[in-house]
């Protein structure tokens, strides 16, 4: 497989099987060589240098918030705010939203978010003596939108939302909740995260309609401690900082301060400058080879198939994305997922930050197997084999 | 791999001997943060020696077979003693090398007794 050679992990560990592209995905050539670029050839702070080095610097820091602007189709530059990842976006705007929030409001959020996407919205509720409201995933694992109009009042300020569930792989139809929502409460603010969504399918912020989408670098086969914000302009403006400090000023007094512009008062003190260069690269690689959703539907469905037929397996997954959750009736999710790891195979075992999801379920953990790029047919065989072989072990 | 999950550890897994619950024990518990998988221990004590221990919850044979090894050994020796026990010891009873993964699995039984009051 050509783009295998991509990746040098992959040339140094032939008989791996990555299936672990959900936690991290793998890093190209690419992207490794732009980080090292910097560290070789200007490796010094951004903005207020004026040496050349320095403007170099600030330079390709900026390029990358243009080059992500255009990739999510963000309307200006100031839209996109650089975070550490996806998880620090959704804890900015559940911070810097929150003046919003009046007691008695309401969060929307959904059965199938991930930790990140729940735990700060519920520090939110517990912080202003608001509630949380969820809305509830059916037996195909996909979302039950139509009780939308029973969920959804003038208390619901925000809706937090994943376009892309990091344990069913269900892909919920952001663009048409987004409408249906802001058709009941139009104050309503719809934050996504985009996590799992942003390195396998094409997002357009404008076509979904959403006011806030927060990812990652690390999931779209870019740098790890890099992520991203994007905010409407208007209410980047109206959100609070969360980091005070350097950067991020205009004016600072004895008693007191005023803030920089956006995006640059959410960038306080020195950043990541290295990996934000280096999502430059990210881009480029997933804009070179397209999205992969379609083919990685394609290879976990054949899984789902396989695994169905064996007796002890249950399956969990929407089959909508290239991800797929699993459980071998009495043998840990541990012990399967380490029997894997000896035939090369590196799945994630546990409950994948979605303690509440695995409620549902019914089930305290699960072994995930979840796609990228460099994945084939024969990765997923071994996962077959090797779940006949934990059997064997167990003597099931 | 077989080395992993070897005899005395599927053993353990299928057939604990130390599962339950001492009515009036003294009881801790911790999480395995991997996975989730709680874990409860309660000891009965006298004297300052431990007279028996039992454990309740779920886990990976290499977590359950390792607290039920872990509570044999501790039965007769100070509380004092168990404190200071250090984590290769249950590897030692176990008789398996771990990876740094699936030492949080193994050495869980002991985090907990350390929690003792």
């Amino acid at each position: 497989m050509k783009i295998k050679g991509e990746f040098e992990v992959l040339k140094k560990n032939r008989n791996l099987s990555y299936l672990d592209s959900g936690a991290s995905c793998l890093k190209p050539k690419s992207v490794v060589n732009k980080l090292l670029e910097y560290y070789r050839e200007y490796p010094v702070n951004i903005h207020r240098g004026v040496y050349e080095m320095s403007s170099r610097a600030s330079e390709e820091y900026e390029k990358s918030r243009e080059m992500v602007a255009d990739f999510i189709g963000a309307k200006e530059k100031e839209e996109i705010v650089f975070t550490s990842g996806t998880t620090e976006g959704l804890n900015m705007v559940a911070r810097g939203m929150e003046k919003r929030f009046k007691k008695g409001d309401e969060v929307l959020v959904t059965e199938l978010e991930h930790h990140s996407n729940l735990v700060p919205w519920q520090q939110l509720a517990k912080r202003k003596g608001g509630k949380i409201k969820y809305i509830k995933i059916d037996k195909n694992f996909k979302l039950n939108i139509s009780d939308l109009d029973k969920l959804v009042s003038k208390k619901t300020k925000i809706l937090a939302l994943t376009q892309v569930s990091n344990v069913l792989g269900t892909v919920n139809e952001v663009a048409k909740i987004t409408r249906i929502v802001k058709k009941i409460n139009p104050e309503i603010l719809v934050v996504i995260d985009g996590a799992q969504a942003v390195g396998h399918m094409e997002v357009d912020v404008q076509k979904l309609g959403v006011d806030f989408y927060a990812f990652s670098g690390h999931k779209m086969y870019g740098p790890v401690g890099v992520g991203v914000l994007y905010g409407k302009k208007k209410l980047l403006e109206e959100m609070e900082p969360m980091t005070f400090g350097g950067g991020m000023i205009s004016e600072v007094g004895r008693e007191s301060s005023t803030w920089a512009r956006v995006p640059e008062k959410f960038e306080a003190g020195s950043r990541a400058i290295a990996e934000v260069v280096a999502m430059q690269e990210a881009i480029k690689f997933l804009k070179k080879h397209g999205f992969r959703q379609e083919k990685e539907r394609e290879l976990i469905k054949r899984l789902s198939v396989k695994l169905s037929e064996i007796e002890e397996v249950r399956v969990f997954s929407a089959l909508e994305a290239g991800i797929l959750s699993f459980t071998v009736s009495g043998v840990h999710s541990h012990d399967v997922a380490e029997v894997l790891s000896r035939k090369g195979v590196a799945v994630r075992s546990g409950h994948h930050c979605a303690q509440v999801l695995h409620k549902i379920m019914g089930v305290e953990s699960s072994v995930r197997v979840s796609l990228g790029v460099y994945n084939e047919e024969k990765d997923l065989d071994i996962v077959v084999d090797g779940v006949k072989e934990v059997l064997k072990i167990f003597k099931k | 791999m077989d080395d992993l999950y070897r005899e005395i550890i599927l053993d353990r897994y299928e057939n604990p001997q130390n599962r339950g619950v001492i009515k009036d024990g003294k009881e801790a518990k911790e999480v395995n943060l991997m996975c989730g998988d709680k874990l409860k221990i309660t000891v009965k004590i006298e004297k300052g020696v431990v007279k028996d221990a039992k454990f309740e919850g779920g886990g990976c044979a290499i977590s359950m077979a390792g607290v039920d090894l872990l509570l044999d050994k501790i039965k007769g020796m100070k509380l004092s003693e168990v404190k200071k026990m250090s984590g290769s010891e249950i590897e030692k009873m176990m008789g398996v090398e771990l990876t740094a993964a699936r030492k949080r699995c193994a050495y869980l039984g002991l985090e907990v007794l350390k929690k003792l009051g």
